[in-house]
């Protein structure tokens, strides 16, 4: 008689953590996530095409939190794309501190929290232009002291009368540049034209050289 | 009887294999990174024995792999570090990551970086009315009007410099000498820069 009160009080009592379950208070999901080294306006995030615009941080350098409005459900997936580059930079998913791959797109509840990691860049163009009347072997051009050098190759003989086209290595936007002859070629003096300037959106290509006899 | 010349050639046998294991012809790598070379005389040491001396790479980053001629063996202890460093390297600054532990597959991680001895890098500036801003390439220093000297960033031995001028001052032009070279193992501070009018 005792057992038989107390198996239908078992079952109600399941009965209702069950009903606790499937109730309101159901796990959802925040797709959420951070942004490195955003500097400038403009990143759009999109999931499912819910549209996020994310502002950079208030203190330069510091990683910026993002969270989409709508929230997911055990199940559902996700998969959050730049669709907008913020101004100078490019930005794409990233590697989560101690992952090995990117974190942008999964199945909400296969980990406790959704947190993806979105890595930001600023862009870099080459800094270059043409060579003209290289005769001599020896020139060579640097950008600074950290800029990268590039040395010209010994010219022909008779030398190519077209000019010859270099590039140095990329330079970030917003940071200056300044080409200069490193070494001069043998018995020539060149001069470089528009040799100094801060790196735009684009790569440069009018620091010119040219080069006559000594 | 027939059992115990089994064992003893067994023994043998086990004895021989051992030695193959234990002696200095493996077949696993020590191999890695390396950062800083840019002149020949990096020498790296393992377990203070085997030396190699890095090859400098051709493209003046100073960035290359290494990787020891001998090979060792599975279960070696190893222990890389770098023995002597070129001229322009100071050898206390070397960082190392994975370059210690025991072999159990090829050893290709093996991370090494180190710094370049540094030399400051300015000289003076005469008749200066305005605000002159300096470059050496992505080095940007800003001098005021009235200033008589200026220093730009240290700068690593060995590497080339060209100091120019991205902006002139209000109303004035100014010309540099001595603007462009290579760093010695000495500073460079006469970078003349001249003002008119």
């Amino acid at each position: 008689m005792k057992s038989s009160l107390i198996r239908p009080a078992l079952a109600l009592a399941l009965a209702a953590s069950l009903a606790a379950c499937g109730g309101s208070d159901k796990a959802e999901f925040i797709v959420a996530g951070s942004v490195t080294d955003l500097v400038y306006d403009g990143l759009v995030l999109t999931n499912a095409g819910v549209a996020l615009k994310v502002a950079p941080p208030t203190t330069a350098g510091a990683a910026v939190r993002f969270a989409f409005p709508d929230k997911l459900e055990y199940g559902d997936t996700y998969a959050v794309t730049v669709t907008g580059n913020p101004a100078h930079q490019t930005c794409e998913p990233g590697v989560p501190p101690g992952g090995l791959y990117a974190n942008n797109a999964d199945t909400a509840g296969r980990l406790v929290t959704i947190d993806i990691a979105i890595a930001c860049k600023i862009n870099e163009y080459t800094v270059g232009g043409t060579i003209t009347g290289l005769t001599g072997a020896g020139l060579v051009l640097a950008n600074g002291s950290t800029g990268g050098t590039y040395t010209a190759a010994t010219p022909a003989t008779p030398p190519a009368t077209t000019p010859i086209a270099y590039e140095l290595p990329l330079v970030k936007f917003g940071t200056t540049y300044g080409v200069t002859v490193t070494k001069q070629p043998a018995g020539q003096v060149c001069t470089v034209a528009n040799p100094t300037g801060t790196m735009g959106d684009a790569r440069v290509q009018n620091v010119n050289v040219t080069c006559v006899a000594a | 009887m027939k059992s115990s010349y089994l064992r003893a050639s067994a023994a043998l046998a086990c004895a021989v294999v051992l030695t193959a294991c234990g002696g200095d012809d493996g077949q696993l790598l020590l191999a890695g990174t390396i950062s800083g070379v840019t002149k020949p005389g990096m020498i790296l040491m393992n377990n203070n024995g085997s030396e190699f001396e890095v090859p400098v790479p051709s493209n003046g980053t100073g960035v290359t792999t290494f990787r020891f001629p001998e090979l060792i063996s599975s279960d070696d202890k190893y222990d890389v570090k770098v023995k002597s460093a070129p001229s322009n390297v100071d050898i206390t600054t070397c960082k190392y990551l994975y370059n210690t532990g025991r072999a159990g597959f090829d050893v290709t991680n093996i991370q090494i970086s180190c710094a370049f001895r540094t030399q400051a890098l300015g000289g003076t500036v005469s008749n200066l009315k305005g605000e002159l801003v300096l470059i050496n390439g992505s080095d940007r220093v800003i001098v005021p009007a009235g200033a008589t000297t200026f220093t730009m960033a240290r700068v690593a031995q060995d590497a080339p410099y060209g100091v120019s001028i991205l902006t002139n001052p209000a109303n004035q032009s100014c010309t540099i000498a001595n603007g462009v070279g290579t760093v010695g193992a000495a500073d460079v501070n006469n970078v003349t820069v001249t003002c008119a009018p």
